[in-house]
């Protein structure tokens, strides 16, 4: 520690601050490139999802690999099949029909944003997927606001 | 006086928990879409606050004063500690809370998401923090690396805060910290989460106040195991310190105040 301290002491003060000055510029140059490259790099490969509007748009690029969809459950567009369920959804004025095979969280239903991991069929716009992810918003509204269910479903108020 | 605020502190946080417990498993409605899973809303959103911005906000300005010439003391050393051990425990409960939300409610117990990938990053940075801790050093030493890694650690946080808004991801945005600051919780919910803020964060301060305690303590009985060895090297030899000791445990020499 004092070893250290020595030498550098002995180097008059200006040069010193120079020296020290110019290491905090590498440093801050060095943090900017690494920021750069990351915003760069990673930009719109940390997002989760495709819209269904960014899939359709860029359909022929995706092709049939394995990508996240996200779209709202179109109304009365759910059909449950033996396997699991088939269902439209809808985003950005576009619609894309959905295959799914494995049985769909709790909060699946009708109106509600998804993520669905799978590919396109073929060259056609129908999605195949074999995983639902319900996105719920970051409302919350009571379900009744005017009573509240008791214990072994009795109402209170 | 650090007592009695000690005792008064977890006596308010043990209300305030009880209460909020009360309210959000007996007196609060269910919600539209999510039923009775929205009762995590009383808990997981508080404990995260208190992990981002409480622990590792204070651990940041702690860590900041202590390098400032002007107020360095091992005071914010030591603070910065406790509070980063707390926020470790705090995350960590953030990651268990969240997941057990997230496998009713979105399907999955985790899945790589800006969201949740940034706050997994956060623990590990602080864990990393911890490990620094116990690197043999001079206390001074020690102080100054923890404060620089406490800082660089901590530009994990507004990435884990705005990666809602900046990343489309599974987590939904804020419901309190969105912006525009629009509270999207109704009635008796809202009121009940506001409470659980309050519960977790004087949780957090009690864990801060004995979590410091705990680190002057160490300290001490660190000096004075070092003061009776030394004695005991002395009583050997016959009064003069053997060579070996000095030599075996300079930092320690280094580092007496």
């Amino acid at each position: 520690m004092t070893a250290a301290a020595a030498p550098a002491a002995a180097v008059d003060p200006q040069r010193r601050r120079q020296r020290r000055l110019r290491l905090a510029g590498a440093f801050v140059l060095l943090a900017a490139a690494i920021a750069y490259l990351l915003v760069e790099g990673l930009g719109s490969s940390l997002d989760y999802f495709d819209t269904v509007g960014q899939a359709v748009a860029q359909r022929s690029s995706i092709g049939s690999s394995t990508i996240r969809l996200e779209g709202v459950v179109v109304r009365g567009s759910i059909t449950r099949t033996a396997t699991g369920a088939d269902f439209e959804v809808a985003g950005q004025g576009r619609t894309v029909v959905v295959h799914n095979t494995g049985s769909p969280p709790q909060l699946f239903q009708t109106d509600i944003p998804v993520v669905v991991v799978g590919h396109f069929a073929g060259r056609t716009n129908v999605f195949v997927s074999d995983q639902i992810m319900v996105k719920h918003s970051a409302t919350y509204i009571a379900a009744h606001p005017t009573r509240v269910k008791g214990p072994g479903g009795t109402v209170v108020r | 006086m650090t007592a009695r605020l000690t005792r008064w502190t977890g006596l308010a946080a043990l209300v305030t928990t009880a209460l909020t417990v009360w309210l959000g498993l007996w007196v609060t409605p269910p919600a539209k879409v999510q039923g009775t899973l929205v009762r995590l809303l009383y808990i997981h959103p508080p404990v995260a606050w208190v992990a981002l911005y409480c622990a590792f906000g204070l651990a940041a300005l702690s860590s900041v004063l202590y390098l400032w010439r002007r107020t360095r003391s091992l005071f914010w050393d030591r603070l910065g500690a406790a509070a980063v051990e707390v926020g470790v425990v705090f995350t960590a409960l953030t990651l268990v809370t969240g997941s057990l939300w997230g496998r009713p409610t979105w399907g999955v117990w985790w899945t790589w998401t800006a969201r949740l990938t940034s706050t997994a990053l956060l623990l590990v940075l602080f864990l990393g923090y911890m490990a620094l801790r116990r690197v043999p050093a001079s206390p001074e030493v020690r102080a100054r690396r923890c404060a620089v890694a406490a800082i660089v650690a901590f530009v994990d946080v507004p990435i884990v805060s705005f990666s809602v808004d900046w990343w489309q991801t599974l987590h939904q945005r804020g419901t309190v910290l969105n912006p525009g600051l629009t509270l999207k919780v109704h009635g008796s919910m809202a009121w009940t989460m506001g409470l659980g803020f309050l519960a977790m964060t004087l949780v957090f301060v009690w864990m801060v106040l004995v979590r410091y305690r705990l680190e002057v303590l160490a300290d001490r009985v660190g000096d004075e195991e070092l003061e009776v060895s030394l004695s005991e090297r002395w009583a050997e030899t016959g009064g003069v310190p053997s060579p070996p000791a000095a030599v075996q445990a300079p930092e320690l020499w280094g580092g007496r105040r």
